[in-house]
């Protein structure tokens, strides 16, 4: 069964009830709709490491640090449902589109077994050597902390400058 | 404008007062107290057994921040804060960016000789498989342990400021 | 032009992402729904990197099943941009708290005001 264009339809259907939602509350929660709707297409996409990752980070942490926030500060409540379209962004973000849908022609087909990315020589290494040379079966792991460790490294220490950003911004010295 | 008047009025805005991250809920209590050990273990599942199947340190770490979310929204972010303790936090957080860290440099050491992260330079048989799953295990414990940090640092609002 | 679509649907939905992303940062008052409409561009881009990795007919990249495998590279990097994204957020929304703590609002117009008159 074809699932692709419900699924997409679905997706950009929330990311524009995100957009047009005034009440912040239900933009958050569009937005969590959105991330599940996302972290489904990873699945789709034959990626489970990253539809993992996105179902707990969109749908759950990220939520959560939104809520908390908007109660931590203020809501803006009103009688109107929707935002009223702001024009100069909306021609912004159209053109943006345009010229981006401009270069479609120029991509290769998804899917087709001919794409740069496939035929790529790393993806061919990756795949054939990740069981002898790392000894672990799942290639995105072997890729992470064996052949790519050094940028693993780096991602975590910019995890880890995240925590002493907010610490310096809120001006603390410990997370309380 | 009308939206930026309606916001500076405080009739017209819920303010902090009437959206409290803590609101006492049996319902929630129970259900939290059911799910999170099942919950933990998943995530350690995953920064475990990420090496021969979907998972991993970045999956398994917010996995388990999830637990640590779900317990402050059904006990109060207070207590857990204070059960967990602010100074151990940062700790494990650097605990954990070091181990990993100290990974990398030993195996590059006189007895070993490899490259940065060179795991197969140890000598022992699985030395490349142990040394990934040490290293996710540190990732994990990084990535769970500053999402849940950031979550109370979010929650406690600016040092001396009127909201708390 | 059908056909062009109906082959690269993730990517034209990926652009569309990107689109909606940027009109959420210009247009909305609310910082929050800023931080939300970075979020939605991020997602976009993720979208991108995943849709350009994929085989018809593979399975994930993980050894034990059989091949053909879509590529891991995309995946690694995309599973670390997100992580790196919600940290990203989480100082995001850490500013917005301090904002509204010193100003007392979080709309734009509202809070160049308030600067303005000091």
């Amino acid at each position: 069964m074809n699932v692709e264009l419900p699924l997409i339809a679905f997706v950009l259907a929330s990311a524009l009830a995100t957009a047009v939602l005034r009440d912040v509350l239900g933009a958050i929660i569009a937005f969590a709709t959105y991330s599940l709707g996302i972290a489904v297409v990873w699945v789709v996409l034959q990626a489970p490491d990253v539809a993992l990752t996105e179902a707990a980070v969109g749908a759950g942490v990220t939520t959560v640090l939104f809520l908390l926030t908007i109660a931590k500060t203020v809501r803006p409540s009103g009688d109107r449902v929707l935002e009223r379209p702001h024009w100069p962004a909306l021609a912004v973000a159209v053109l943006f589109v345009g010229v981006l849908a401009t270069t479609l022609g120029a991509l290769p087909e998804i899917g087709a077994a001919d794409t740069t990315v496939i035929t790529s020589e790393v993806t061919e290494y990756y795949l054939a050597n990740a069981y002898e040379e790392a000894g672990v079966k799942n290639a995105v792991t072997a890729v992470l902390a064996a052949y790519r460790g050094f940028d693993t490294l780096g991602e975590v220490v910019v995890v880890y400058s995240a925590g002493v950003g907010l610490l310096v911004v809120l001006g603390k010295e410990v997370f309380a | 404008m009308s939206e930026s008047a309606s916001e500076a009025d405080p009739e017209a805005a819920e303010t902090a007062d009437d959206l409290r991250s803590y609101v006492e809920s049996p319902i929630i209590m129970a259900t939290v107290r059911v799910v999170s050990p099942f919950v933990f273990t998943y995530g350690l599942y995953l920064m475990f057994h990420g090496a021969n199947s979907s998972g991993g340190g970045f999956q398994g770490g917010v996995v388990v921040a999830t637990v640590m979310l779900m317990l402050g929204i059904a006990f109060g972010i207070d207590p857990l804060r204070e059960w967990v303790g602010e100074s151990t936090l940062v700790l494990v957080v650097v605990a954990g960016v070091f181990a990993f860290l100290a990974i990398g440099v030993v195996t590059t050491l006189p007895p070993f000789g490899g490259g940065f992260l060179d795991y197969s330079a140890l000598g022992f048989p699985g030395a490349s498989k142990y040394g990934i799953e040490a290293v996710e295990l540190f990732i994990g414990v990084v990535v769970a342990s500053t999402i849940t940090g950031l979550f109370f640092a979010i929650d406690a609002g600016k040092e001396g400021g009127d909201n708390e | 032009m059908i056909d062009l679509l109906a082959t690269r649907d993730y990517y034209l939905a990926s652009f569309l992402l990107l689109g909606v992303g940027t009109y959420v940062m210009i247009a909305a008052r609310n910082f929050v729904k800023k931080v939300i409409g970075m979020n939605i561009f991020q997602t976009g881009i993720f979208l991108f990197f995943i849709a350009a990795a994929y085989l018809e007919g593979a399975n994930p990249p993980v050894l034990t099943m059989d091949g053909p495998h879509v590529s891991p590279l995309p995946h690694v990097l995309i599973l670390t941009a997100i992580v790196v994204g919600v940290a990203l957020t989480a100082v995001a929304l850490g500013m917005i708290v301090r904002i509204y703590a010193e100003y007392g609002t979080l709309t734009e117009d509202t809070l160049e005001e308030v600067r303005n008159g000091e």
